[in-house]
């Protein structure tokens, strides 16, 4: 949280110069990009996300079952790796339009009308098509968690089932999505890698820019200001959300009424979500495996095993200490009678609003003075200088994912202690055992999957967060995202695809975990926040 | 007075289980039905089936007024007239009470709406609480809310899942009360189901035995209690104790407590008589013949709990109950004996 206040004061006294230069040049434009690429990926995911889940938990569509949980898929998907493999795809030169222009004979692209992938529009929809599994996974839980007398008492009262749907479940499940909605908001402004391969310029960019290109610290400190303003908005309205999802009845009727589909419209929802996991995760996991099919070598293979080694080391420090710290929260709340025992998860909850861009800026602007002052010290005690010890190691980029990730780790572990009724905090004591033993031989053991969870998912975090090492790296200090992404702006992806069908994969095993356990309808999201 | 509600040979199976099995049953326009049984029984199935949540598999179901319903002319619940209140009355908790009420009825203009819910307000005591929403009223007042919601559209037949559950012993039965004034006024027909045959007597003018989705009896509460026609309506309704018995000579029975004179066409060897408490008195003069095992106090007098002494193994009973206002302790020997009255008695 510091670092953050430290970045918005940095950004205030930021020189005015430059900033009135391009509030008069290009920060509107900026601004403008970023919120019409806000708009438009919500509302999308909305379509995609709230049709699905409704589809899913309340009509007969064949192959319910594993379309379940292969809606979820698409969010292993990095958006900045659909974005090249679909661009590839789609592009003048890509084999889509090759093909059509080899079929109706067309010469030139004045002959036909192709939409432009590489645009704002192009960008929205491959965010979407990667993001929309929260809306679907926060709406579907809602759906399936609905007290059914609700629509049953509906249906007693003179309507269909699907008006029934649209007047008591949809309205009952806004909360949920709203919360969904927020989370996609909160992704969609933090990304970087996308919009950069789509030279859509939005504030994220500008940071990059400006810090990497001009080397301007403070202009880029205060574009992310800027930036975190939105997201202050965002979260505001995603706490108001969830403070509706209160009033739910407890005793609830679980057995659902299906809406009878015919067997046209029975096709038409089937292949719309069949669409969306084709297109959000199968095609490009397709693409994926033929080029490392094609490209890949044993030497590639040697190469990537430093990166690899890398990104590993850092997942594993940041999901270690993340998790650790969550743990210690979670039991400080849950143990501890003070007024305050709920604000460290809080607080900790909040870095996972925060852009990795803005988090970088904030790493930045703090470590770097502390740097200069360890240094002056060093030097002034006659010792041999230390360097940048905070801001330019893994340090920086460790405690930057601390941050960002706290929220997962916290939300794991929490919905793990609510599982544990509350009188087991009090039984042990009961029978003469301190805290100690109460921790170790109670809450731990209980808390063991959930704990195992927390470290998986900020692995799987760690492992593909891009625009936070992207500013924070030791020079050449290369992680397997980092690496993609430098391939991706060569257009050189080919080098790298088992590397990135390594993060794919990776991503997968928290949401099969996640499914695993969501099976018996217990509620776990795997971006709960705290 | 014509049947509202006609049901014949409904049967419904879920899961390839058989959940009702022929159930018959007639209701007169205005009468109220209590459906008791254990539970399992498949008495909230047969609601189900009745609101239309449930299609049966066999047996028609007829509504005054509507077609019949069959497994080949299945209506949709919202096309039943038929109001329901949920155990947990439903309320939808994003409406206020006002549009709670009038949801059933938005078809109808804004002025019949606004004289219906006035009316209802009026009725069940909730005026001024029409902008609130539900989480914001007592157990009691969202009960009374549902009731106005369910009866807003002027439903033919009201269904009722075990509508008093919730509410607090004392309030209970002056609900109960309230309630059935209430649809007595507006001759609404209705069916309840409960486990618990206290509120049937309170509220219903009929009672209906459940049992493994068999309808056992139905008349009147009074009726089953006098006449419980089989051996699980009378143990489900606990109306005494069972006192084995076995034929002796013609139409004469003994057992643990002396003879008894039992005229049975059938001539069963051995039988389970019913005992009601009452009709058990102390008898100084004869043999010991019980052994109290557990003393309870009750209202009516200490509650005892009593195993035969007697060695045969056929006649051999125990948990008897047996109120005295005397006190007795724990082991020791009583001699009874039963009451002449018109004994009831089953093959278990």
């Amino acid at each position: 949280m510091i670092p953050v206040l430290v970045m918005l004061l940095a950004g205030l006294s930021a020189s005015t110069d430059l900033f009135s230069h391009l509030w008069q040049t290009v920060l509107p434009d900026y601004i403008a990009n970023t919120l019409l690429l806000g708009v438009f990926v919500v509302l999308l995911s909305l379509v995609f996300g709230v049709i699905s889940a409704a589809l899913i938990v309340h009509t007969n569509i064949k192959g319910k079952a594993v379309l379940r949980w292969l809606l979820m898929l698409p969010l292993a998907m990095p958006a900045y790796l659909v974005a090249y493999l679909y661009t590839d795809l789609f592009d003048y030169a890509g084999p889509v339009q090759r093909s059509l222009r080899a079929w109706f004979n067309w010469q030139s692209p004045n002959d036909y009308i192709f939409f432009d992938i590489r645009t704002l529009g192009g960008a929205s929809i491959i965010i979407a098509l990667v993001l929309f599994p929260y809306i679907y996974m926060l709406a579907r839980t809602a759906f399936e968690q609905q007290d059914q007398n609700l629509l049953r008492a509906s249906r007693t009262l003179g309507l269909n089932a699907k008006q029934s749907f649209y007047k008591i479940a949809l309205p009952l499940a806004r909360p949920a999505i709203a919360v969904g909605a927020s989370l996609v908001l909160m992704e969609t402004l933090a990304d970087f890698a996308t919009v950069q391969y789509f030279a859509v310029n939005t504030l994220t960019t500008a940071i990059y820019d400006t810090w990497l290109g001009y080397g301007d610290l403070a202009t880029a400190n205060a574009l992310a200001s800027v930036l975190m303003l939105f997201i202050l908005f965002t979260l505001v309205a995603e706490q108001r959300a969830r403070a509706g999802q209160a009033h739910q009845s407890n005793r609830i009727n679980k057995t659902h009424q299906i809406i009878q589909l015919s067997s046209s419209a029975q096709f038409f929802a089937g292949s719309f979500c069949w669409l969306l996991v084709i297109a959000g995760f199968i095609l490009p996991f397709l693409l994926l495996i033929n080029m490392a099919w094609q490209y890949s070598s044993s030497e590639q293979f040697w190469t990537l095993v430093p990166t690899g080694i890398n990104s590993i080391k850092v997942a594993v420090w940041a999901a270690s200490l993340t998790t650790i710290l969550a743990l210690i929260f979670v039991l400080f709340k849950r143990l501890d009678k003070s007024r305050w025992r709920t604000l460290p998860v809080q607080i900790s909850g909040f870095g996972y609003a925060i852009p990795g861009t803005v988090l970088a800026m904030a790493m930045m602007s703090t470590f770097a003075p502390i740097d200069y002052f360890i240094n002056d010290v060093a030097k002034f005690l006659g010792l041999t200088q230390p360097g940048l010890l905070l801001s330019g190691s893994i340090f920086a980029i460790i405690f930057a994912y601390l941050v960002r990730f706290a929220a997962i780790a916290n939300g794991a572990i929490d919905s793990g202690i609510k599982q544990i009724p509350k009188s087991l905090d009090f039984a042990p004591a009961s029978l003469g055992a301190g805290l100690t033993k109460t921790l170790t031989k109670v809450h731990l053991p209980l808390l063991k999957s959930s704990i195992w969870v927390a470290w998986l998912l900020v692995f799987v975090e760690a492992m593909k967060e891009l625009p936070a090492v992207l500013l924070l790296r030791p020079f050449n200090f290369e992680t397997l995202s980092t690496q993609i992404y430098q391939l991706i702006s060569d257009e050189m992806l080919e080098q790298g695809a088992l590397g990135a069908i390594l993060i794919v994969l990776l991503g997968l095993l928290p949401i099969i975990w996640l499914n695993r356990n969501n099976s018996d309808g217990k509620k776990q999201t795997t971006k709960e926040l705290a | 007075m014509t049947d509202l509600l006609t049901i014949t040979e409904l049967s419904v199976e879920l899961q390839s289980k058989q959940i009702l099995s022929d159930i018959c049953l007639n209701l007169p326009t205005g009468d109220i039905l209590g459906l008791v049984g254990p539970s399992g029984c498949g008495k909230t199935t047969l609601l189900n089936t009745l609101a239309g949540f449930i299609e049966q598999d066999k047996g028609q179901i007829h509504i005054d007024g509507n077609s019949t319903i069959s497994p080949e002319y299945i209506i949709p619940p919202e096309h039943r007239n038929i109001g329901m209140i949920f155990q947990d009355y439903a309320l939808f908790p994003h409406l206020t009470v006002e549009q709670n009420i009038c949801f059933g009825i938005d078809k109808l203009t804004a002025t019949e709406q606004q004289e219906r819910l006035t009316q209802l307000l009026a009725l069940l005591e909730l005026k001024s609480f029409e902008k609130r929403f539900p989480h914001q009223l007592s157990g009691g007042q969202q009960q009374r809310v549902a009731i106005a919601r369910a009866l807003a559209p002027q439903p033919k037949l009201l269904l009722l899942d075990e509508p008093f559950s919730n509410i607090d012993a004392r309030l209970r039965n002056e609900l109960m009360l309230e309630m059935r004034n209430l649809l007595k006024k507006l001759n609404i027909t209705a069916i309840f189901v409960t486990h618990n045959k206290d509120e049937v007597f309170t509220f219903a003018d009929k009672m209906a035995v459940m049992h493994q989705g068999q309808l056992l009896q139905i008349a009147s509460p009074d009726k089953v209690c006098q006449q419980p026609n089989s051996w699980q309506v009378a143990d489900f309704l606990q109306l005494g104790s069972w006192l084995p018995i076995s034929l002796k000579s013609n139409n004469r029975y003994q057992s643990a407590l002396g003879d008894v004179d039992f005229p049975d066409s059938a001539q069963h060897n051995q039988m389970q008589l019913l005992l009601k408490p009452q009709f058990i008195k102390l008898c100084s003069s004869a043999e010991s013949n019980v052994r109290v095992d557990n003393i309870s106090v009750t209202e009516q007098g200490y509650h005892y709990l009593l195993s035969s002494l007697n060695d045969s193994k056929a006649l051999a009973f125990d948990n008897l109950s047996f109120y005295a206002n005397e006190l007795f302790v724990i082991g020791e020997q009583l001699a009874l004996e039963i009451k002449e009255h018109d004994f009831i008695a089953f093959t278990s």
